[in-house]
């Protein structure tokens, strides 16, 4: 490494310092919320850095008093849901839109692109009124329809990307061996685009577990609740309850930051050969 | 990019290990499967996608749209008639001072204010996690992911928290410096005070797209590049406006965009902070009030005729977006 020989003292220092704010910058939101779940006296923290008793307290009062574990098992329903019909459809159309050439594709490249664009804000007043007037209001599988429509353009894609990466020849040694095009798919295809459509679910998991508009405007009834919604219940008229608040938010943050960082590098290499050079 | 079934018969015959003995025979013929779904298959692939996308997506943007040129409240939504009064909501709409005054100013300015931060932020990071040896790297880079991978509605609560008026940390140190009145202060009333912290909280959450994806471009600009320069006497800004910047100019102009797309429809943030979900009208934005508007008031009409407005302003960015993709490459 020729370059880390030729830097100063200097230049040293200054990398070191700014690798102490990145850390501190990117993590300390995060930190602040785990460990005042872990305070036993959030409320009354200020600007003391570090919990002041160690308590999983906080946690106990969101599950048992709070029914929080009640709306996470309904996000994890709802998210399960969307990942698995998205998965199927968003592969289905990454795979026209990347290995067939015909007419109006780009135009379907295109307007996928632009459905992508458009504001939640816009689509909530039209969909609310629509699933009033279908009374599917209140149910966890008209959401999850829901939020199948917006994780689908995306994982449509970065789809397209992971399955224009499968080199034409495999497949083209699929047919010489006699396999149709269902066949090649389920047995050659979809095989080589997995690690694509795990990346690509994550990412509808995770659009489906944070959502919040939609879950607040749809579910009226408490034990519909998902646990974005559901969370709010910690806010009194006037105060907040930031031990239980904090504990909930952790409980609701975990999943994501886990699936997330751990496919992170998929993810990254997903958006670049999907949405970046494509 | 040649027809996928044209090429079928060409590399097949070049492929390796066909010595089974006949398979000379193989490469001749497409498989009868194969040509005969040629020109219906790709639609049937799409077709649950596209049935999915029309139904939730593009039905509603219509349906938004004839909504916002009726008087559709209560009695509209129990009857199920639509009520067209014309361009009456958009009249109002253009004509209300809080658009002209709060909302728009509030909007764009955020949004602007956003996306040079997230990208300036985000290049200054991708540029000293490429300085970093790889287990710093690794960390550097996690510890970015995790900024981005904390849902935004949680993010929120946590920077609402730590700007919290009574016990939050920022107004203990604020306070303990001296700086603001801890009895008297309360920095979510502000209009300033309450978008610079909504301005935190997105470029926090914002940064780490802009610098992975900056990341992954800098290691496509070959070294060689900037030892020539360094060589020729140049130093390390010389260098990146010189060379950086213009190699990553398709990667910059999508990350800048993208950007402008997401803070201009940005809704959790603000609805969740306090006062942002109707309690002041001075931190209202385009989404906020199109929100409220609607299920806070019972005018579904106006509020459409709102989202209408946020929705027109993102597909002309959409469409610059879209041109800069075009020029780059072939979709």
């Amino acid at each position: 490494m020729s370059r880390a020989i030729r830097r100063t003292p200097a230049a040293k220092v200054g990398i070191t310092v700014a690798v102490i704010a990145l850390l501190i910058f990117a993590l300390f939101p995060a930190y602040w919320m785990v460990s005042t779940a872990l305070d036993g006296k959030a409320a009354s923290r200020g600007s003391q850095l570090l919990p002041q008793s160690l308590t999983l307290k906080n946690f106990s009062t969101v599950i048992n008093d709070g029914g929080f574990g009640h709306y996470l098992r309904n996000s994890l329903l709802v998210a399960v849901i969307t990942v698995v019909l998205s998965a199927m459809v968003a592969l289905l159309a990454s795979v026209a839109v990347a290995r067939f050439r015909f007419r109006f594709r780009t135009s379907v490249v295109v307007m996928i692109l632009i459905v992508q664009m458009v504001p939640l804000e816009a689509l909530v007043i039209p969909l609310f009124l629509q699933m009033r007037q279908y009374h599917a209001l209140n149910s966890l599988l008209a959401l999850s329809v829901v939020y199948l429509a917006f994780s689908l353009p995306f994982g449509i894609w970065m789809m397209r990307g992971f399955v224009a990466a499968v080199p034409k020849e495999i497949e083209e040694a699929a047919y010489v061996d006699g396999a149709g095009w269902w066949r090649m798919f389920f047995s050659v295809l979809l095989p080589l685009v997995a690690p694509g459509l795990v990346a690509t679910s994550v990412f509808s998991f995770i659009t489906a577990w944070n959502e919040f508009i939609f879950a607040l405007t749809f579910m009226s009834d408490d034990s519909k609740y998902t646990a974005t919604v559901g969370l709010q219940k910690f806010f009194g008229q006037n105060t907040a309850e930031w031990g239980p608040i904090m504990a909930a938010s952790t409980l609701l943050s975990l999943p994501v930051v886990i699936f997330f960082t751990v496919v992170q590098r998929r993810l990254a290499q997903g958006l670049t050969s999907g949405a970046v050079k494509g | 990019m040649p027809d996928p079934h044209q090429i079928v018969a060409a590399p097949a015959a070049a492929r390796p290990g066909g010595g089974i003995p006949g398979s000379s025979r193989a490469p001749r013929r497409v498989p009868l499967g194969v040509s005969f779904g040629r020109g219906v298959r790709p639609w049937l692939l799409l077709a649950p996608a596209l049935i999915v996308l029309a139904l939730l997506l593009v039905w509603p943007l219509i349906r938004v749209g004839q909504l916002s040129l009726q008087d559709y409240g209560l009695e509209q939504i129990v009857s199920g008639k639509d009520n067209y009064i014309g361009f009456e909501n958009y009249t109002e709409l253009l004509s209300d001072p809080l658009l002209w005054r709060t909302v728009l100013p509030n909007t764009v300015v955020f949004a602007l204010v956003c996306v040079v931060g997230t990208v300036a932020l985000g290049t200054l990071v991708a540029l000293l996690l490429n300085l970093l040896g790889p287990a710093w790297k690794w960390i550097c880079s996690t510890a970015v992911m995790i900024a981005w991978a904390v849902p935004a509605l949680t993010g929120t609560y946590v920077w609402v928290w730590l700007f919290d008026p009574f016990d939050g940390l920022m107004s203990k140190v604020f306070a303990g410096l001296g700086l603001i009145d801890p009895a008297t202060s309360n920095w979510f009333t502000d209009r300033v005070g309450f978008y610079s912290i909504a301005a935190l909280n997105v470029i926090h959450q914002g940064f780490p797209f802009v610098a992975i994806t900056i990341m992954a471009g800098l290691t496509t600009i070959p070294r060689e590049l900037h030892e020539a320069a360094e060589i020729d006497g140049a130093g390390a800004g010389k260098r990146f406006w010189s060379i950086t910047v213009p190699m990553l100019r398709p990667v910059f102009a999508v990350v800048t965009i993208l950007s402008t797309i997401w803070d201009f429809k940005v809704f959790t943030q603000i609805y969740l902070m306090p006062g942002g979900s109707g309690g002041n009208d001075d931190v209202l934005n385009l989404g906020v009030w199109s929100y409220l508007e609607s299920f806070a008031q019972g005018s579904y009409g106006k509020g459409s005729a709102i989202a209408v407005l946020l929705t027109v302003i993102l597909l002309l960015i959409t469409g610059v977006y879209l041109r800069t993709l075009f020029k780059e490459r072939e979709l």
